[in-house]
């Protein structure tokens, strides 16, 4: 503090106002903003949630009614006994099986032709059929590592194979997104790590910015409003100039038209700031 | 070793890259630069704006941009002569033919009638040209940013 204090006293170096406090140097690197822009911090949202998975449906309701997968065309148990068909439904049976049932009507959706088991089209249905489902599972059991971990990686698969089918077919690419229900975004151009200070710094470009734009929109309205003046006095001027060199027996420069069109532009502007101030009214 | 300004080409191959230009296109040109220390050669990207008052190139394509005589404004120095290689959507340049990755279409759906099409599958005569899905579910076309502010807009582009 007293070498600052000595080098207040005994150089020549001009300092700036708002660099002093009490007679000495204040510090401005650490300078805090007047301005009263509020920041809040987005919420982090967790990997597997749908909107960062990029998945527009959840895991769907499913008739459990129904008979298990493998024995869905079974002639025996069409003929069987009530109770025995009931054992043989999804409601007596675990959840896996339901998970099977729409992994299969995901795949149908996509499939190419009945012994389609490989192509693109079905391996992304049917990672968005485990997905979803895993989704709905990972709600109840939030600290199950093992289902995170699977999850995260399903997930990354099932983008990685997006990016290269776009790259492969672009039209298969955009009709997957519409038939699987999925939004598809790359990663941001440029990295940016959020922190206090840069978010602060571009919150303060923006409000500049709003302000210029304000400014300037106020002082084109000032200038327009002053137009129509200034269009009068034109057609004043120069139909004295006009007037006067007919007059002085000189050559005419100013035509009939050119005072024409003023009074055009004139007539324009005028029906263009009624038409404004009506549609400011309505609002 | 410095690299002249690739805008001194006469005709450059471009990548497009997003850009929100209206009747303009950017476009990323990938050179080689070389590292005289280790006698390598890096690539290098510049990123040059054409005119492209119809927007025929979209995010991806490989573009040939011609240089114009006249600068059109203070970032427009070329404009879009020919799309290249559309992005997802090549032609065999020997038979002509389409591909997909390292298959013909044509064989792909002479496999799929073999077995019998299935009613629900993609068909490429019905599918439509490539840019429907934008802003709706693709956002290829646009700049991702990060979200750094919570102002209660829900922005598409922000991840």
């Amino acid at each position: 503090m007293s070498s600052f204090r000595y080098l207040r006293i005994n150089s020549n170096i001009p300092l700036l106002a708002n660099n002093l406090i009490d007679g000495v140097i204040s510090r401005n690197y650490a300078l805090k903003s007047d301005l009263k822009i509020k920041w809040v911090r987005p919420e982090k949202v967790p990997f597997y949630k749908p909107q960062n998975s990029g998945d527009l449906q959840s895991f769907p309701e499913i008739n459990r009614k129904q008979f298990l997968l493998e024995f869905q065309n079974s002639k025996e148990l069409q003929t069987a006994d009530e109770n025995v068909k009931k054992l043989f439904t999804l409601e007596f049976a675990p959840k896996k099986f339901t998970n099977k049932v729409f992994y299969k009507s995901m795949e149908q959706r996509v499939k190419r032709h009945e012994y389609d088991y490989s192509s693109i089209e079905v391996k992304l249905a049917r990672w968005t059929g485990v997905i979803r489902a895993q989704q709905e599972l990972i709600e109840k059991f939030p600290r199950n590592k093992w289902l995170k971990i699977a999850l995260k990686e399903l997930i990354d698969k099932r983008t990685k194979h997006l990016r290269y089918l776009r790259r492969w077919d672009y039209k298969k690419f955009e009709w997957l997104l519409e038939t699987l229900d999925l939004v598809y975004k790359p990663l941001p151009t440029e990295p940016f790590q959020v922190t206090r200070k840069d978010s602060l710094q571009r919150l303060t470009g923006i409000y500049v910015d709003n302000i210029k734009s304000q400014r300037l929109e106020k002082y084109r309205l000032q200038l327009e409003s002053e137009q129509p003046a200034f269009l009068e006095e034109k057609i004043r001027n120069l139909q004295y100039i006009r007037d006067e060199q007919k007059a002085c027996g000189v050559e005419v420069t100013v035509t009939f038209e050119e005072i024409e069109q003023v009074k055009q532009k004139l007539e324009d502007l005028k029906a263009k700031n009624e038409k404004r101030s009506s549609e400011l009214e309505n609002e | 070793m410095l690299l002249p300004p690739a805008t001194k080409a006469q005709m450059l191959l471009g990548q497009c890259i997003p850009c929100i230009k209206q009747g303009a296109s950017k476009f990323k040109i990938r050179r080689l630069e070389l590292d005289t220390n280790l006698n390598m050669f890096f690539p290098k990207h510049e990123v040059v704006y054409a005119h492209d008052p119809e927007k025929i190139c979209k995010t991806g394509d490989m573009v040939i941009i011609e240089c114009l005589p006249q600068k059109l404004t203070r970032l427009i120095t070329h404009k879009v002569k020919e799309v290249l290689y559309p992005l997802g959507d090549l032609t065999d340049p020997v038979t002509n033919k389409k591909i997909v990755s390292s298959k013909f279409r044509e064989d792909i759906d002479d496999i799929n009638r073999l077995y019998g099409e299935n009613e629900g599958a993609f068909r490429y005569a019905k599918a439509p040209r490539r840019g429907w899905q934008e802003n709706k579910k693709d956002f290829t076309h646009v700049d991702i940013r990060t979200k750094y502010h919570d102002d209660g807009r829900n922005d598409p582009t922000e991840v």
